[in-house]
This record gives structure tokens, C-alpha cells and sequence, in this order.
């Protein structure tokens, strides 16, 4: 029992360092992918052409190999000189990631709405801005929310990662229990993953009902 | 004005992009000078120590606090170095990329001493030895002897490029047995668990801290009387830097000879295999 107790709470531990990597991530990807699928949806060129370069080398590159790079590539190239903590490390290349992500999602939103809807709201004679934020964003943010969840429920189980930058995070702890001999943990640390995300898909089918009055 | 907006963005994120690649100029700190390392460990008083946790190596106790054979050894030659041990938990597989990128001074974690790993690291003299030896089934055991080698089907688990994996291809032994290589030593115990091996072969150090009473690989045991490849640990630090490496063991063979190393290692079952001679 006493084991049990112990166990539960290292893996307790390193999962707390899943949720503040996640929470961290959601926080600051979601207004960095907006921006980013602004720029890929500028008529200035230069812009749309570095955006889209931007997340194909994000999108295109394993994650794994992104926390590699954020974390051991300033130290190499400054002699140790200079080196991002490692928690910093993992958000940065958490947040970067999951941006290049959210922006397509976000892209793909906004181009589905239809032009007539822009075309109505020159005729009334709405601004721009007016047209976006008040006729388009809610149609985008109810069409874009089954897969932002997707993704979001995907980032969840990917803070794992970055236990590759040896950040203690939970797999890492029970893995560590494996090495003394102990077998289940690394099982048992699948309720975590499984709990926090049972409690997300309950937030986002509240979330989509609360839009069910909204037939876009 | 838009466009103005338009063209920073596109410039700010041109150089983020860009960023990963500049900053190569200072390339010449990676070939620092015999004292440069120790004045630059010296200047900022702590040793940090790569470590990952195995027991009876490093390896967290009931209260959560680090312990182990390693853990001790290591705290009491920083302490006759004059230096603070930091202990930093790390990713074996990166261990050579930590200990260039400077985010950790050594890697102090029973290293296998290697000609490849000389080549790259600076190595202390050997403190301890280790062999390799076979993990099975304890109801199986009776089945394993020297004079009669492993049949085809027989399969043999061993960690990826790990001296246990050396054993099964170059060992005449196992030269029939069918050898599948996994990516840990925990997970070859877990496959003889599992019953979809038949024989691990691990570090002796390793078997001490897993096969217990109590764990879960109660039921599996070591075969007796057959090891293989002993081989030698030492403690890695970065090439060329030869005045930590005096410094690293004047005191290991300062703790040799006051008996400290020779205490630390009872505590933890290890005696028999310390390495280090008592200077007359």
C-alpha cells in the first residue's frame, strides 16, 4: 500500500509537469496560430511566403527533433555559453509547434465561410473588421472547435515528449520505476492521460452544444 | 501602413527562422585549453552530475530523497574537489550531446568504459566492474548450464548496442539462439516476464536493483556461475579538459585510501566489485 502511495505520487509529480506544459502551450499557441494564419492568408506575398515556409518546416519536422534543437543547439553553438532551462525549452518548442498547427485549422475556418456573407455585409455597409469579428468569427469559431479538440486532446499526450530533454514528466518517472523492478506504473500512468482527457471531451461536447444554437 | 505591418512580420519571422542558424562564429570555445574546463567548473562552483535513476546506482528512496552507491560516491568527491554536486536527471541517449551542449560536467552513472567512449570523453580511472549475466525464468533456471548452448528456439533479448548485446552476437554460446534487441534493459526483463523471451542479458549492477524481493521481477532470477564480458565503470567528462580529470582522481583515490569508498559500497552490496587500489 505504501508503495502504491509512493508511486502515485511521483507519477502525481511528473504529471504535473504534463499539465503545466499543456496548459502553458494552449494558452499561448492559440492567439500565436491566429496570427500566424493571418500571415498565411495575407495578399502581401513576401509574408504569405515566409509563413508558409514557417509551418511547413514545423509541420514537416518531428516534434521530438524540434525540442532537440530548442534545447542542445544554443549551448553547441555559444561553447555553453548560453542554453534555454529546459522547461523553457519545451515551451518554446511546444507552443511554436502547436501554433503552425492551430493556424491551418484557423485558415481552413475562415476560407470555409462563404463570400456571399462578406459580399452582404459590404452591402450593408460594414466595415472590414465589423464583417470579420461580427458576422465570420463565431461561423469559424463553431466550425473550427471539433478539431481544435482533436488537436488539443492530441497535446495532451504529447507533453510525453519532453521527457526526451529529460524533463521528469510522468512516463519518464515510470519508466524510472521499471528500472527498479516495478512494472505497473508504467500501465497505471495510462489513467492520467486517460482521466485528463476524458475531462477535456466532456468541456468540448458542453462547448459545441452551447454553439448547437448557431446553425452556420 | 498595412503593408508596413505586413513586411515586419514577414522580417521578424524570417529571422526567427534564420536564428537556429546564425551564432557559428564562436565554434573556438570547443577547444578550450587543459585548464579550461576546470577554471570554468571552478568559476561556477557546482559540478553537474548527468544521471539517470537505477538502483542501486541513483535512485530515489521511500521518502523521495536521491540515493545510491553513485549518489554518495559522487557527493563525497566533489566534496575533496572543492565543488557543489548538482544532480541532474538526463536522457541516456543524449548523454554525449549533454555533456558538449555544457548542461551537465559528467556523466557519472556506471559508464562502461569503451575504446569509441575514450575516444570522445575524458574517462577516470576505473572505479568499478561490472559483467553481464543471463535473467530468466526462476522455475527455467535449472535448464541454463556452460556445456550446453542455447538452441534456435531459444530467444535472447539485450538493450541495443549494449555490451549485453555484444554477449549474444559474439559469444559462441548464443551463437544458434534467435537474439532480438530491445531499447532498454528494463524492457529485455519485461519481455522474459512476459514469457516472448526466454533469456535477458543485463548488467550484474542492474539485476541487483530489479530482480529483489518484492518487485515485480521476483519470479526471474540470475543463471549462476555463467557472466560474461566483465567490463570497467568510469566517470565521463568532456575531452581535454586534463586538469579535472587529475583533480577527479586525485580524490577518488583519496576516498580509496581513507576507506570511505570502500564503506559507501558495503552499504549498497557493491564491495566485491570495487576496482580502485589503496595507494601504499
Amino acid at each position: 500500500m505504501d508503495q502504491f502511495i509512493n508511486v502515485t505520487q511521483q507519477l502525481l509529480k511528473g504529471f504535473g509537469e504534463n499539465s503545466f506544459i499543456f496548459i502553458i502551450t494552449l494558452l499561448l499557441s492559440l492567439p500565436l496560430g491566429f496570427i500566424v494564419s493571418m500571415g498565411s492568408r495575407s495578399r502581401f506575398i513576401p509574408l504569405k511566403l515566409v509563413t508558409k515556409f514557417f509551418v511547413w518546416i514545423i509541420r514537416g519536422t518531428p516534434l521530438m527533433l524540434q525540442l532537440f534543437v530548442v534545447f542542445y543547439v544554443p549551448p553547441l553553438m555559444s561553447g555553453g555559453g548560453f542554453n534555454f532551462s529546459r522547461i523553457n525549452a519545451a515551451l518554446i518548442a511546444f507552443v511554436i509547434n502547436y501554433a503552425a498547427y492551430f493556424s491551418e485549422i484557423f485558415r481552413g475556418g475562415i476560407e470555409a465561410i462563404p463570400k456571399g456573407q462578406y459580399e452582404a455585409g459590404q452591402v450593408l455597409g460594414m466595415k472590414k473588421s465589423q464583417i470579420f469579428f461580427k458576422i465570420v468569427l463565431l461561423q469559424v469559431i463553431k466550425r473550427i472547435t471539433a478539431p481544435i479538440g482533436n488537436e488539443i486532446i492530441t497535446l495532451v499526450k504529447d507533453t510525453s515528449l519532453a521527457s526526451v530533454i529529460a524533463i521528469p514528466e510522468i512516463l519518464m518517472n515510470a519508466k524510472d520505476f521499471s528500472m527498479q523492478g516495478l512494472i505497473w506504473p508504467l500501465f497505471y500512468s495510462a489513467l492520467f492521460f486517460l482521466a485528463f482527457c476524458g475531462v477535456l471531451t466532456l468541456l468540448f461536447s458542453f462547448f459545441e452544444k452551447k454553439l448547437d444554437y448557431y446553425k452556420g | 501602413m498595412k503593408k508596413l505591418i505586413a513586411l515586419f512580420m514577414a522580417a521578424a519571422m524570417s529571422a526567427s527562422v534564420l536564428a537556429g542558424c546564425g551564432g557559428s562564429s564562436s565554434t573556438e570555445s570547443n577547444s578550450e585549453g587543459s585548464t579550461g574546463d576546470w577554471s570554468y567548473i571552478e568559476e561556477k562552483g557546482d559540478f553537474v552530475i548527468g544521471i539517470t535513476y537505477f538502483e542501486p546506482m541513483n535512485y530515489l528512496d521511500d521518502s523521495g530523497e536521491l540515493t545510491g552507491f553513485e549518489t554518495e560516491f559522487a557527493t563525497k568527491v566533489c566534496e575533496e574537489m572543492g565543488v557543489t554536486p548538482k544532480f541532474q536527471k538526463i536522457d541516456w541517449d543524449s548523454k554525449e550531446v549533454e555533456l558538449n551542449a555544457k548542461t551537465i560536467d559528467c556523466i557519472w552513472n556506471g559508464l562502461t568504459i569503451t575504446d569509441e567512449r575514450k575516444e570522445n570523453m575524458d574517462i577516470s580511472t576505473p572505479y568499478m566492474e561490472n559483467k553481464q549475466v543471463m535473467v530468466v525464468k526462476a522455475d527455467k533456471a535449472s535448464e541454463f548450464s556452460a556445456d550446453k548452448a542455447l538452441t534456435s528456439n531459444v530467444t535472447v533479448v539485450a538493450e541495443k548496442k549494449s555490451a549485453g548485446e555484444d554477449v549474444a552476437k559474439e559469444e559462441e554460446y548464443f551463437a544458434d539462439a534467435n537474439y532480438v534487441s530491445v531499447d532498454s534493459q528494463a524492457k529485455a526483463l519485461l519481455e522474459v516476464k512476459s514469457g516472448t523471451a526466454d533469456v535477458a542479458i543485463i548488467d550484474y549492477v542492474m539485476s541487483i536493483g530489479t530482480l529483489r524481493d518484492g518487485s515485480d521481477y521476483a519470479d526471474l532470477t540470475v543463471v549462476e556461475d555463467m557472466s560474461f564480458a566483465p567490463e570497467q565503470y568510469g566517470i565521463a567528462i568532456r575531452k581535454n579538459s586534463t586538469e579535472t580529470l587529475e583533480k577527479l582522481n586525485a580524490a577518488i583515490q583519496k576516498l580509496a585510501d581513507n576507506g570511505e569508498l570502500d564503506n559507501i559500497a558495503d552499504e549498497y552490496n557493491l564491495k566485491d566489485l570495487l576496482l580502485v587500489e589503496k595507494s601504499k
